[in-house]
């Protein structure tokens, strides 16, 4: 990563707001029009999407009529139902519907992205833009390469479809197109090709090669082609303002043809920060000669996996796997352009494979094989997002405990960087560590006689419950167990504000977490998702 | 915290003659010529500006007023009742903590035929006062009258990070009122001192306790200020908790949950211990003491004492009650966390790299709120760090400011608002760290080292050496320090 002092990379801001609306802005549901909503930007955008009337008409002139027909036998429609969690109050279940865009890739393997596929309950697949719904199943999804892939079952699904071709050369025109189905009609709207860059990942913080192209056409970014010379040139994973960012096609064959193999482990990272050596006094002082080059690395965490770090603070790293480094940190892809080394992470290397580095480590050159580490939500202290598992809590006599995640950080809205409590940000972008992985939270608390006292406490990091260091929610759940004298005694971490507080064990508190559940109308007074291994799994690694 | 603004006033006025002796002869304008350095470029001042006030005549030949009306004055002219001349008027004490202070006047006359007002006691609520002074609006003394609403402890905007007790009325108070007496029954009731902008009907005056304490603490020559023994006081009302300290339930008694590093309160107090009565307050289970019919902060009966003196305590300690001695000290280890005055921000220059002290002033200086993400690592170093990793607390945290461009640093990434961890290898816990980093270095390169990630930038030492006379010129800095 390189130092956010430095950082000329975007973010994509506000993507989650816009997860939840691909199908109201498409083809509004009633179940999503009744849905209930915290932001109430979301409300209005949804009551915008009431409003949307389709203006564009389809446009197949830059296709020619048998070539774009013949798309029409490659597109395909998938809707998804899925879990729709409010973690400000864990324990309400939602569900929401949405429809997105999916290319018949292989024999039966509809290709998509993850976005929106996450915590799905139902997936059914549609041909022709209009008529029957068919029962899909993914049977791949990868949030951080933001690719999934689903299948049908019934053969007679897959009558008249046909796999789409990939290609990877753009037009010298720039001039592309992006299809998908839009009532009843395969809709192409003409896109022109800007750049190739690095940008951080809508689902994970990797930074990824992505394609992007100006376009007019709305509401894109959920799977849907581009394409050039009757070839798909990239998926089109988010939109912002006119750009539509789309994960190029060669990088998703990459993928897929990896996993094919056995060889895909999930998308490495490079979890070290790296500063610009464009200071010739810094290059200087670390006694580099010849011409300015490479970049200087400052801060290396800990590996989580059980690898040696193997890079130090104040090495410079001149190349990776034969790709020379300039001060900016840039190099020169064969296939992109100038890119961001960030992007090597990826390229055609997963997590689990080994590169070689070259380093210039106190005044002499060396060369590290570094073997790449999967990049794991679970490495940070609050994991950006845990997809396809309920948000865990544990009610305990009314206070009310949760893990701090992303998701948890994120339901203070869109502005949430801005707008969540400062010291719980404060904690997004600290690595776990050995000694503290995780973090529970008591979050608020439910009123009730017997957590008089203790009413107005909301957002409280727990450092040890009845003497025992808490991380997770099991941990807590377990240190309840296990009263000191008949009291539970918490501690929260030492902040501005509580630090202690102590409650009555026993038949007390039972009795309270029941009144609790009846008079809040709470199902469970928990929901712990099996214990996340407390070290996690040592990357693959291939010799 | 800071949403209290401080009231200014913007005109000046008189009017001559004289009158009868009334509490409005008593009542002052004060106009003061204020300049204060800009934290961000710190040795370089801002405009001056004419900010006005109001005051009175306390026995001594004094003038009592507000810290704020007089903070950062390099002339300060005050004028009688209705009396054209100009008298030039000196701070003889401030008290930026209670947001008062007292002026002398050389010249004898300014006293002549004024008689000092007496201060009278804390009012009661309902009870009906009038507020003298010179509000902006127009230019001759005002007068406003209201009722008493309510007393309590709150926060003094002009440190902003101190509480003390504060009498809210619905008497108007405007800018240009502070500083100005607020009269019941002929006698002082309190100081006019503070409003709510958003909150018509909300003026607050400094009351007669706290008057009085600033008083008592400059009979002896000397300010010391108000006694802060960093206690973190919580209620006690759940009866589990007080099961498990084996305290009845008697509503008595508030917990000790966290104290700040300081060596006199930690000697005497441990977390868990139980406040049940400073000096002759028994405090309640919901952290308050009845303070002349009034139920107020437990935290007012720590600011009864002098520096100096001591707060008898009783408290309640495995299972059993005892009597306890609290010395009664001043604290400044959180200046930087409020508003300071009158002392001149300290600053290092080199290479045009600016250094000063990490500071609530520099932070509102840069327009860095809290809320932007780029400066939570600023935020955190002064609001959560000492809670929360005292061990790692640098007395005085240094920021890189900014850098003034030049040829020598215009290769350096780093612009400023940058957290300084090392120099050369030395850990820079004060602003005399830098300098000493800087100038003990024997080597040829100067390696600056950041917050956090190690960012680090090298500048070389020749080029330094000889680019600094004129950077130093080229910016207008007189001098490349401030220690």
């Amino acid at each position: 990563m390189i130092h956010p002092q430095f950082s000329t990379l975007p973010r994509l801001p506000g993507r989650k707001a816009q997860a939840s609306l691909p199908a109201a802005s498409r083809r509004p549901q009633g179940s999503m029009l009744t849905r209930l909503t915290r932001s109430g930007a979301l409300l209005f955008c949804m009551l915008s999407a009431l409003l949307f009337v389709p203006t564009a008409p389809l446009r197949a002139q830059a296709l020619k009529k048998s070539a774009f027909r013949a798309w029409e036998r490659s597109i395909v429609t998938i809707e998804v139902a899925r879990r729709d969690y409010d973690y400000y109050q864990p324990w309400v279940k939602r569900t929401q519907r949405l429809q997105k865009t999916g290319l018949v890739a292989n024999a039966r393997e509809i290709l998509t992205t993850a976005d929106g596929m996450f915590d799905c309950t139902l997936v059914r697949v549609q041909k022709n833009g209009r008529g029957q719904w068919w029962t899909g199943e993914v049977t791949w999804i990868d949030y951080s390469a933001n690719l999934a892939l689903v299948t049908v079952a019934d053969a007679g699904f897959w009558s008249e479809l046909k796999p789409a071709s990939f290609g990877a050369s753009l037009p010298s025109s720039g001039a592309l197109e992006i299809l998908r189905w839009r009532d009843g009609n395969l809709e192409n709207r003409s896109a022109e090709f800007t750049r190739f860059t690095v940008v951080e990942g809508q689902l994970s913080q990797i930074n990824q090669v992505v394609l992007e192209a100006d376009s007019e056409i709305q509401n894109v970014g959920w799977g849907e082609p581009i394409i050039a010379n009757s070839h798909v040139v990239g998926i089109v994973r988010a939109r912002e303002n006119r750009t539509c960012i789309a994960t190029p096609a060669s990088v998703v064959q990459a993928i897929l043809e990896a996993r094919r193999k056995g060889q895909f482990h999930g998308l490495g990272h490079f979890p070290f920060v790296w500063q610009p050596a464009d200071n010739p006094a810094v290059l200087a002082y670390l006694k580099l000669p010849g011409p300015p080059r490479g970049v200087v690395i400052i801060d290396v965490p800990p590996r989580q996996d059980g690898c040696e770090a193997v890079l130090k603070p104040r090495d410079i790293l001149l190349s990776i796997d034969g790709f020379n480094l300039d001060v900016q940190g840039d190099y020169q892809d064969p296939e992109f352009g100038t890119l961001i080394l960030e992007s090597l992470s990826t390229r055609q290397k997963w997590a689990g494979d080994t590169m070689t580095m070259q380093l210039w480590r106190e005044g002499k050159p060396m060369t590290v094989n570094y073997h790449l580490p999967k990049f794991e939500y679970t490495n940070s202290l609050v994991p950006a997002a845990a997809y396809d598992q309920e948000p865990e809590y544990l009610i305990a006599g009314g206070l009310v405990f949760q893990p701090l995640t992303g998701p948890y950080l994120k339901s203070w809205g869109a502005e949430w960087r801005s707008s969540a409590p400062f010291r719980l940000r404060h904690f997004d972008q600290d690595p776990a560590s050995q000694d503290r992985p995780a973090l529970v939270l008591l979050s608020q608390v439910l009123p009730d006689a017997y957590n008089i006292g203790y009413q107005e406490l909301r957002s409280l990091v727990v450092d040890r419950v009845n003497g025992q260091r808490i991380s997770r929610l099991s941990e807590l759940r377990d240190a309840l167990r296990k009263p000191l004298n008949g009291f539970h005694i918490i501690d929260f971490l030492p902040s501005d504000s509580l630090h202690r507080l102590v409650l009555g064990a026993g038949e007390p508190e039972r009795e309270a977490t029941q009144r609790v559940l009846k008079r809040y109308g709470i199902a469970e007074e928990s929901c712990i998702v099996a214990n996340v291994a407390s070290k996690p799994e040592p990357t693959p690694s291939k010799k | 915290m800071f949403i209290r603004t401080l009231a200014f006033l913007l005109g000046a006025a008189w009017v001559a003659v004289a009158s009868a002796g009334q509490p409005e002869r008593s009542a002052i304008q004060i106009l003061t010529y204020a300049q204060q350095p800009s934290w961000d470029a710190p040795w370089r001042f801002d405009a001056v500006r004419a900010q006005g006030g109001s005051g009175f005549v306390i026995k001594g030949k004094r003038i009592m007023t507000n810290a704020h009306v007089v903070s950062w004055g390099r002339q300060i002219i005050v004028r009688r009742y209705q009396d054209p001349r100009p008298y030039v008027a000196e701070v003889q004490y401030i008290g930026h903590d209670c947001d008062l202070a007292v002026l002398t006047v050389a010249d004898e006359r300014f006293f002549e035929g004024i008689e000092p007002l007496e201060l009278g006691g804390l009012p009661e609520v309902r009870s009906t006062v009038i507020t003298y002074g010179y509000p902006a609006g127009g230019e001759e003394i005002s007068y406003t009258r209201g009722v008493v609403s309510r007393i309590e402890l709150e926060p003094y905007s002009h440190a902003g990070n101190r509480q003390f007790l504060s009498v809210q009325t619905d008497a108007a108070i405007n800018p240009g009122n502070s500083g100005g007496p607020v009269i019941q029954e002929g006698r002082v009731a309190g100081v006019a001192f503070q409003n709510i902008p958003s909150l018509q009907g909300a003026g607050f005056f400094i009351p007669v306790p706290v008057i009085e304490h600033f008083l008592k603490d400059i009979a002896d020559g000397h300010y010391d200020g108000f006694p802060y023994t960093g206690i973190r006081m919580v209620t006690l009302q759940n009866l589990d908790y007080r099961r498990f300290l084996k305290l009845p339930d008697d509503g008595l008694g508030a917990r000790v949950d966290g104290l700040l590093p300081i060596p006199e309160t930690q000697q005497v107090l441990k977390p868990d211990d139980v406040i049940l009565r400073i000096g002759t307050y028994p405090v309640a289970s919901d952290g308050t003491i009845l303070y002349e019919s009034n139920r107020l902060s437990a935290a007012l009966a720590f600011q009864f004492a002098q520096v100096g003196e001591s707060f008898p305590l009783q408290i309640w300690r495995e299972g059993k009650a005892m009597e306890v001695s609290l010395p009664a000290r001043a604290y400044d280890g959180d200046r930087t966390s409020g508003y300071q005055h009158d002392t001149l921000p300290r600053y290092f220059v080199y290479g045009g790299l600016v250094f000063t002290p990490l500071s609530f002033d520099y932070l509102r200086a840069l327009g860095a709120s809290v809320s932007e993400p780029a400066n939570r690592e600023l935020y955190y170093e002064l609001y959560y760090r000492r809670f929360e990793a005292p061990e790692s607390v640098r007395p005085e945290p240094i920021v890189l400011t900014s850098v003034l461009a030049d040829a020598v640093n215009a290769n350096l990434k780093i612009r400023g608002r940058m957290l300084v961890d090392q120099i050369n290898g030395v850990r820079i816990e004060k602003l005399e760290d830098v300098a000493r980093a800087f100038e003990a270095n024997t080597n040829t390169v100067d390696v600056i080292q950041f917050l956090p990630h190690n960012v680090f930038e090298c500048l070389d030492r020749g080029e330094v050496a000889r680019a600094n006379p004129q950077i130093l010129k080229t910016y207008g800095i007189p001098k490349d320090r401030r220690l």
